[in-house]
């Protein structure tokens, strides 16, 4: 994918958010998209069409994470209440709420089987919990970070959570071996190459991390950007070919890859860029800002 | 009924029902006119004669069986009764007409039967057709490999016709032309009998076989070309034989269609394993197909040499060979010849005459035109270099406590940042009497000393971690061309200094760490000798001293290197294992710093450690950690655990549990041992300052300086921290073999409070004075406009580790990092989640989760004065680190030993406040005054830590879902019980 291809120019605006969007995912398909948002709400879109299509409320303080399973059919979401909250999506009711964390829940993910929800608290603990069942404990609890979880990535064996305290731990479950690789920079936020094979870990020395998952290898480091004190996702495009992530200065970076170099950026919001999610498919991505505002972006 | 039922007593015979058999028969009769009005035929009922239903059962019918319940009567049929398959799967019955026939009808129909006699079958059918019964009643006989009789459209009998028969009787052979083709008259009549004879054996040898037409080798003769000699020209009709298939081969696959020579092989190897007496009867065969199929060419071949056929019988066997392979055996008959002549040659195969492969050869390098054959070695005779020169005498100190100071100063900046510094300083404060020993005046004795110790600490350092792995060779790699070969920008520094203090070896290490002990300089050797740790066995001593000789210098091995000769393989291991422990103890220069105690300690620091040194789980982990600095750019510090997924997350990532049936978890081994040592902090802390150490990677604080000062202030540094730690032994078999190097200087420095308790005033002295003349010398750096690296007040920044990441008071400090607004005072700082810091301002004080926002705040306010200075160094060094390049002075920091980790843990710390004031700009100076300032908060908040401490605690039992967290609360507690204690 050339330079060219990048999503650069603003498609639509998704306003409604009162406050600071805190995160915006696409969904599986990339046809709808999710926000979540400092006014406690979860926000529903068509990004290609720029339409409102139905606002989530339950929660009691900000919502900080949101996923969608991959059939569309339920939502998971966490924030300052230290909830979890298992919602339908189609009537928006509330199916479930988790209660555990003793902390904010920062992130959260459903399995790809859609029956467990994984979430990475403010209170040091991955907690796992499962959907199929009525019991609202949780089914695992993984304690050994030593500082904030901010993130979590789940494959289909192993879980992935990326944490202040400079680790990103990898959890299989198959052999039941934790893999912790320190990055020696608090963790921000983790995301997933598209094969599997790399974590782009975003460190709030305002550098993009990449490894190499199997070897822990450092593969690549990504600067330019200012992330210090914000959560700001990052995240690989579908083709694997770049690094995107928002700046603190509200600039979205695009960067290559293989030889870190800054392949475009431009201004995308006025004011933090919070979240960025790309489009499953197509040249297409999502970007929210804490001026309240969704941007989607296309080629 | 109920009536009859009542009354017990009968009189004259009742009726039985009569007026229901009536009825039951009227219906049957209605029925069976037809008269009753006909229902839809799903809807009637079927009964038997006296009108009754008759069930027959579910599976022979229910109500109604056949048509109209005749079944099992005389017109229906009888269900058949299920007979098992099992045994007779295979046989299929075939119906037959004559099946559904009787005897009569049979009768009847053999003899309308229309059919030629075989007198007159002029076109053979009734032949054909008696040929074809006889076949299926053979195949009825005997078994087939194929289930069913086969399809009489695939295998047709064959039968020959009366003009075939004829013809053969006349010396027609298959094949053959009819048309007479011996044009030629000198056929004889004994040929012709002769040929006659043949027909007719062959004839009769058909009706034996069942497909006599199957005849090998007769595809071939078909395939081959004839000859074009008008004999063969006659035989025009080809006869399409079929081939039985007797390989394994795939169906017409030939094997040998490009290599003849093997299909020739194989025969004579299969005809070879015909015994003799075995031969004649196969034979036989072979040659009646043989002669079936025969080729034209051996048949002529028979014809025109075998005169006296009778006389000499046939040599089937030859014939049937040189009938298939003539044509090829005349094409590979010059290869076989040349087969034969060579002797241990596959068969079949002919030694190439020409070889295309040939032997590579290389050309053997090149040596260059200006290459001295002679090897230098740098090591050994740098070492011997270094051994023989310890440096400018030692000289007592001034007694100027001020000079001293000033002078120490000096040494270690200039040491740190160069000649460059000396000689601008001198030149600065030429008129300045204090610095007349830049000039040679007062005190210059012991400012060369001191320079000349501290490049030797510097470099110590430098080297010391990466030494541990190299071999003796590399060892004596030189920090420099190390540096190179790392790329890494080398240290600013004068040659000569470079000289002396870069290509110091371990063994200066060494002195110089146990020079802070000894009044007079010892020698190498010397100090070993005051490092006795295995006294008691002077055999023991010596090979400990010749391993120590080893493991430092390089030069030749003696042959038993690991041990007395007499010493089994196990227990020189074990031994070696041993010195490599004792090596590091004192190579850490740890106990050497209370080398008072040394010797019995250090017995002491071996016994209770015993298993650690057999383990070697000791100086690996060091060896990690020492690698791990170094390859950080590339590698990241990588460690598993076992983890423990419960069941049922297994189940619902649709997952085997890897530990299924295995017993439940011992959680970690880790947090076992804690729970059994309530007062072990040692665990946690070989955690967290792993974390510390690699993270300190990437904040170039320079710190070396901290302890560079003096020694005297690296004494009371380590006095400092003696005081944070619990006294704790048990906790040694642990740590021995989990754990690293500082803690097992915690450990040592453990026994040192308790020796020399009285010590913790002069402590605190010394500790001010140093951080007087550090802000001093800081000034006088920028003065000279010099960039100054820092130094980290490390007994300061133990502040920052008073809050464990754990547990309770973790809420705070984590919390302010990133995720919520902090309370704390200097509140730019922002979240990352929130713009409305304003908004979320308050909540954060409504939330103070545990009650401990007091204690919080005021840490906020150490911390933050700390942080301040951290920040404002992290913004020097960030370039540097962007360009990758190392600094030595980092990797300095990161290669020391003893008080570094401590400092790096307070760095991490400051590490993560640093953004918080990222935009506080204030001068250094103010940045000591303020760190004094806070020092002496420090000391009178502790009590009030020690309420929240306590509070956090009484908080702590609160939470019961909690209780996995409990060990190491526990720590976190006792580790903020030692911060207090020290404060």
């Amino acid at each position: 994918m050339s330079v060219a291809d990048l999503p650069k120019t603003e498609a639509n605006v998704l306003r409604g958010h009162e406050g600071a969007v805190l995160a915006a995912r696409f969904n599986s398909d990339g046809n709808y998209c999710l926000s979540a948002g400092k006014d406690r709400t979860i926000r529903l879109w068509n990004p290609h069409r720029g339409i409102h299509i139905k606002t989530y409320k339950s929660h009691g303080r900000e919502v900080r994470d949101v996923h969608v399973t991959s059939d569309n059919s339920k939502l998971c979401s966490c924030g300052g209440d230290r909830q979890i909250f298992y919602w339908d999506v189609a009537t928006g009711k509330v199916i479930r709420k988790f209660r555990g964390h003793e902390g904010e829940v920062n992130s959260v993910k459903f399995n790809e089987y859609s029956s467990v929800v994984v979430s990475a608290g403010f209170d040091q603990s991955l907690r796992a919990w499962d959907c199929r069942s009525h019991s609202n404990e949780p089914i695992q609890i993984i304690d050994t970070f030593t500082d904030s979880i901010m993130s979590v990535c789940l494959t289909k064996t192993e879980i992935i959570g990326g944490s202040v305290d400079g680790t990103v731990r990898t959890f299989d479950m198959r052999i039941g071996r934790e893999v912790s690789d320190d990055l020696g920079q608090p963790v921000n936020c983790i995301s997933m190459s598209n094969d599997g094979n790399c974590i782009l870990a975003s460190c709030l020395d305002s550098t993009l991390r990449l490894i190499d998952r199997s070897s822990g290898e450092l593969l690549q480091q990504y600067k330019g950007h200012t992330c210090k004190s914000y959560k700001l996702d990052c995240c690989i495009t579908n083709t694997d070919a770049h690094v995107t992530g928002g700046s603190e200065d509200g600039f979205i970076f695009f960067w290559d890859l293989v030889d870190a170099s800054v392949a475009t950026k431009f201004r995308a919001h006025s004011s933090v860029v919070t979240s960025v999610s790309y489009h499953p498919k197509d040249n297409c991505m999502i970007s929210s800002s804490v001026d309240g505002t969704i941007k989607v972006w296309k080629s | 009924m109920d009536r009859d039922e009542d009354d017990f007593v009968f009189y004259g015979t009742p009726i039985e029902r009569e007026e229901e058999i009536i009825s039951r028969k009227k219906k049957a009769v209605a029925e069976a006119s037809g008269n009753l009005r006909t229902l839809v035929p799903w809807k009637q009922e079927v009964r038997d004669e006296e009108g009754r239903r008759r069930f027959h059962g579910a599976f022979s019918g229910g109500f109604s069986a056949g048509y109209y319940n005749t079944v099992g009567s005389k017109e229906g049929w009888t269900p058949q009764s299920f007979v098992s398959s099992r045994k007779n799967r295979a046989e299929v019955k075939q119906q037959n007409i004559l099946n559904f026939l009787d005897e009569d009808e049979k009768e009847e129909l053999e003899g309308q039967s229309l059919g030629t006699s075989l007198q007159f079958d002029t076109f053979g059918f009734t032949a054909a057709e008696l040929a074809r019964k006889q076949a299926e009643k053979e195949q009825q006989k005997r078994p087939s490999a194929i289930p069913g009789p086969v399809p009489d459209e695939l295998v047709l009998p064959s039968t020959d016709s009366i003009g075939v028969k004829l013809l053969l009787k006349m010396g027609w052979r298959h094949g053959r032309s009819i048309r007479d083709s011996h044009t030629n008259k000198s056929y004889d009549a004994r040929r012709e009998a002769r040929k006659a004879f043949l027909a007719f054996s062959s004839s009769d040898a058909k009706k034996q076989t069942a497909d006599p037409e199957s005849v090998p080798g007769e595809l071939e003769s078909y395939i081959d070309p004839p000859a074009s000699d008008d004999v063969q020209s006659s035989e025009s009709t080809p006869v399409y034989v079929l081939y039985p298939k007797q390989d394994l081969h795939g169906l017409g696959f030939d094997p040998y269609k490009h290599a003849p020579e093997f299909r020739e092989k194989k025969r004579s190897r299969l005809s070879d394993n015909k015994g003799i007496g075995y031969r004649s009867a196969p034979s036989m065969d072979n040659n009646l197909f043989g002669f079936k199929c025969k080729n034209y060419d051996s048949v002529k071949k028979l014809d025109a040499e075998d005169e006296d056929v009778y006389a000499s019988g046939y040599d089937f066997e030859e014939t049937y060979v040189e009938d298939i392979d003539e044509p090829s055996r005349s094409i590979t008959e010059g290869k076989q010849k040349s087969v034969r002549k060579e002797p241990g040659v596959l068969s079949g195969f002919r030694l190439a005459l020409n070889s295309d492969y040939q032997h590579e050869r290389f050309d053997p390098p090149v040596v260059p035109k200006d290459f001295v054959p002679h090897h230098k070695f740098p090591g050994p005779l740098e070492t011997g270099y270094k051994l023989g020169d310890p440096g400018p005498p030692e000289v007592p100190p001034p007694e100027d406590t001020n000079l001293k100071l000033l002078i120490d100063g000096v040494a270690t900046l200039v040491a740190r940042c160069g000649k460059l510094f000396e000689d601008l300083s001198r030149e600065k404060n030429q008129s300045n009497p204090l610095f007349s020993f830049l000039v040679g005046g007062n005190g210059h004795d012991y400012y060369a000393r001191k320079l000349w110790e501290e490049q030797q600490k510097r470099s110590d350092h430098t080297k010391q971690k990466l030494d541990v792995k190299l071999s003796p060779h590399m060892q004596k790699m030189t920090a420099e061309s190390r540096g190179q070969i790392l790329g890494e920008r080398p240290l600013e520094r004068s040659t000569k200094d470079s000289n002396s203090s870069a290509t110091s070896a371990d063994a200066i290490q060494l002195q110089y760490n146990l020079s802070d002990t000894f009044t007079k300089p010892a020698l190498h050797g010397e100090m070993l000798e005051a490092a006795k740790p295995f006294k008691e066995d002077p055999a023991k001593q010596e090979r400990f001293e010749r391993f120590l000789k080893e493991k430092y210098q390089g030069g030749l091995r003696s042959t038993e290197s690991g041990g007395a000769s007499h010493m089994s393989e196990a227990a020189r291991a074990r031994e070696r294992m041993d010195f490599e422990a004792a090596a590091e103890a004192i190579q850490k220069g740890k106990w050497s710093k209370d080398s008072k105690l040394s010797t019995s300690q250090f017995m002491e620091y071996l016994s209770s450690g015993g298993m650690q040194f057999t383990s070697g789980g000791l100086a690996q982990a060091k060896d990690t950690q020492a690698e791990n600095s170094i390859t950080k750019e590339v590698h990241l510090k990588r460690k598993e655990y076992q983890w423990r997924p419960s069941p049922i997350l297994c189940k619902r990532f649709d997952l085997i549990d890897p530990y299924m049936g295995k017993p439940p978890p011992a959680p970690r081994m880790k947090s076992k041992m804690e729970t059994l040592i309530f007062t072990s902090d040692s665990g946690k802390d070989t955690k967290a300052e792993e974390i510390v150490i690699a993270k300190g990677v990437s904040f170039p604080v320079a710190q070396s300086d901290a302890q560079g000062l003096s020694k005297d202030a690296a004494d009371k540094e380590s006095e400092v921290e003696v005081e944070a730690e619990n006294v704790e032994r048990p906790v040694d078999l642990y740590k021995a073999i989990f754990s690293d190097d500082s803690d097992d200087e915690e450990d040592t420095s453990v026994h040192n409070e308790v020796g020399n308790p009285e010590k913790k005033g002069e402590a605190a002295n010394t500790t001010l004075n140093r951080l007087i003349a550090g802000d001093f010398l800081e000034s006088l750096g920028k003065e000279l406009g010099l960039e100054v690296p820092p130094e980290l007040p490390s007994s300061m920044n133990k502040v920052g580790n008073s809050v464990p990441p754990k547990g309770t008071a973790t809420v705070n400090s984590v919390d302010s990092d990133i995720v919520r607004v902090d309370n704390a005072p200097s509140s730019n700082h922002e979240i990352l989640h929130s713009q409305e810091i304003a908004r979320d301002g308050p909540r954060g004080n409504i939330e103070p989760v545990n009650g401990n926002s007091a204690r919080s705040n005021s840490k906020y306010t150490e911390t933050g004065s700390f942080g301040n200075q951290f920040d404002k160094i992290i913004l020097e060094k960030a370039p540097q680190e962007d360009g990758k390049a190392k600094t030595p002075s980092r990797r300095h920091r990161n290669l020391s030993s003893s008080s570094s980790s401590e400092d790096e843990r307070s760095k991490k710390r400051s590490g993560r406040h640093r953004h918080r004031h990222s935009d506080s700009d204030s001068d250094s100076s103010s940045d000591h005054r303020d760190r004094h300032r806070s020092r002496s908060k420090r000391r009178r908040k502790g009590s009030s830590r020690e309420k929240s401490s306590s509070s956090s605690r009484k908080h702590s039992k609160h939470h019961k879902h909690r209780s996995r967290d409990s060990p190491e609360k526990e720590r976190s507690e006792t580790k903020r019980d030692k911060h207090k204690r020290r404060g």
